[in-house]
């Protein structure tokens, strides 16, 4: 069985979106009530949030937008450069928790105190852009890490595995240019869903090129067809590229019971493509997985995805 | 709307003197395939395609020593003795509209924009088009497509946007395209939101069908037609 660790916060409840919004701090509660009732909080290690330091999260995001987003926050604003973004006076300090507890999981990681971790944290991060608050998300979780991963801990290739239902369009963007980090995305395809990148024909730029890999899956395919995508997409990319540790945006919201996509994957399916990721951290990574909340938005299936997400994580049955 | 708004204005052109070999290396060097062929004044006098070139120039499997024989005719040979002459023009004042059927219609990938006294104020080619085209979708900002199926009467299109502005939501287009259903019309919004399930159920609620993303089209009937007559030919 795996160290695997669990961060979860009840600071990440704090941030409020309102009453018609599918980001909700119910969530989190969802996947920590699947997590404790199968009995699995006494074999992982339990990760509190911790804040960020300003300047991890200045290597990817301009000052004057952390600083536009903490005095909107603070002035009481609900809404932060689109709707779907709403707010509550806790958004910034929430959004620097999570962030500063991902980078403390990456710590443990990489000192070899733990072979893995999932991060159940709020708000998600895979849209954010330099300078753009996007699609429910305000600080790049993910790209932060891979950052601080690379330039801390000396880390020479970061692969970053995002499931979420849409593409990641922030991470993309953040490291289009950057050989060192590998970004690959399955997602609907973004003529049929937000945010409309990630299509095929993107494979970074410049030096970057061929580093971001998108395999892009139409309305109403499932299981099998994201079998085949991964087979073809993913597996010869991590061959290719050989990761040195591997950070997950991990979005449930592909789920065929979750309303906010048009895919079909089932619980299963979810299982199948962690354990290719798990396959691929073990032979490539020293098994090294930085798991990170993204999406995800059906409260009845989201303990029994997070549940056997950290299963797999744990190694449960090996 | 106007051609001159999105038309190149520094316009590559060449002179009907130069050789063809060196129009050749002008395209590639620029990465363009036509060259606006004017005189000193300016004046619009012929265009000159990398088709025109191509056509002129010997195969590249022809066998070397043959080639070149070939090689010092084709030198001779000027850009006036192979361009097109009196090419399809369009004014600054066109519309987009006007040069998109223009190109359907004649089958030409660039026009020269050309002034009442037939000098050369631009060109525009089917590319400039399709960036207006992207900017009309509104694509280049995020967002989540739409299909609503409605009757084809007056004011559907009201309710439909009245009851997705009461959602807080915004427009980065909105389009309307024929159905294959007589009386029906389909309608894309383009919203920019990721919260799009709320919406969805909204207007299924107000009694629209949501088409299936994989049932969506936009010119199915042009293309019908278009099949139709090439199997009568």
């Amino acid at each position: 069985m795996k160290k695997t660790g669990f961060l979860y916060d009840e600071m990440f409840l704090l941030h409020d979106t309102g009453s018609y919004h599918p980001e909700t701090a119910e969530r989190l509660i969802s996947i920590y009530k699947g997590i404790d009732e199968a009995g699995l909080l006494s074999k992982l290690t339990l990760l509190k949030a911790k804040r960020a330091d300003m300047e991890w999260i200045e290597m990817v995001h301009d000052h004057a937008y952390i600083r536009r987003f903490e005095e909107l926050c603070f002035a009481g604003n609900r809404m932060f450069d689109y709707p779907d973004n709403q707010m509550c006076i806790y958004t910034f300090e929430t959004a620097l928790l999570a962030v500063g507890g991902i980078l403390n999981a990456a710590d443990l990681v990489m000192k070899g105190d733990l072979d893995n971790v999932f991060c159940a944290v709020r708000p998600p991060g895979h849209h954010a852009e330099k300078n753009k608050a996007m699609g429910f998300c305000y600080f790049n979780n993910v790209a932060v890490a891979a950052k601080y991963i690379r330039q801390k801990w000396n880390i020479k290739k970061v692969m970053i595995v995002d499931f979420d239902v849409h593409h990641g369009n922030g991470t993309q963007h953040l490291f289009e240019q950057d050989p060192s980090v590998f970004y690959y995305s399955i997602h609907e395809h973004p003529s049929f869903a937000y945010p409309g990148t990630g299509r095929e024909f993107e494979y970074g730029t410049g030096e970057g090129y061929g580093f971001t890999k998108n395999s892009p899956a139409l309305p109403g395919w499932g299981d099998e067809e994201y079998k085949r995508l991964i087979e073809n997409d993913l597996l010869p990319a991590f061959e290719r590229f050989e990761p040195e540790v591997i950070i997950v945006s991990a979005g449930f919201d592909a789920h065929v019971d979750d309303d906010m996509s048009d895919i079909k994957l089932t619980t299963d399916g979810f299982s199948w493509i962690m354990r290719k990721i798990y396959d691929m951290a073990e032979k490539y990574s020293g098994g090294r997985i930085i798991s990170v909340l993204e999406g995800g938005y059906s409260l009845a299936r989201l303990p029994e995805l997070a549940k056997n997400h950290v299963e797999i994580l744990l190694n449960i049955n090996g | 709307m106007f051609v001159s708004k999105s038309m190149t204005s520094n316009v590559i052109t060449v002179d009907k003197d130069a050789g063809i070999l060196e129009a050749k290396d002008k395209m590639a060097a620029h990465c363009i395939r036509h060259l606006p062929v004017v005189e000193e004044d300016n004046r619009l006098i012929g265009i000159i395609t990398d088709r025109d070139i191509r056509s002129a120039l010997p195969s590249t499997v022809i066998l070397d020593y043959e080639n070149r024989k070939e090689k010092e005719k084709i030198s001779d040979l000027k850009v006036k003795d192979i361009m097109t002459i009196n090419p399809v023009t369009v004014s600054p004042s066109y519309t987009i509209q006007d040069v998109l059927l223009l190109v359907l219609q004649t089958k030409v990938g660039a026009f020269p924009v050309v002034d009442e006294k037939g000098k050369l104020q631009g060109i525009i080619s089917v590319d400039d088009l399709l960036r207006a085209f992207v900017n009309v979708l509104g694509i280049g900002e995020p967002g989540s497509l739409l299909c609503i199926i409605v009757e084809e009467k007056l004011g559907q299109m009201k309710k439909i946007v009245d009851a997705i502005t009461e959602e807080n939501v915004s427009f980065g287009s909105i389009l309307v395209a024929r159905y294959w259903d007589e009386g029906k019309r389909a309608v894309f919004p383009y919203l920019l939101t990721q919260n799009i399930s709320p919406i969805k159920k909204k207007l299924q609620k107000m009694g629209y069908t949501l088409l299936d993303p994989m049932e969506w089209y936009m010119d199915q009937i042009n293309r019908e037609k278009k099949e139709k007559g090439v199997k009568s030919r």
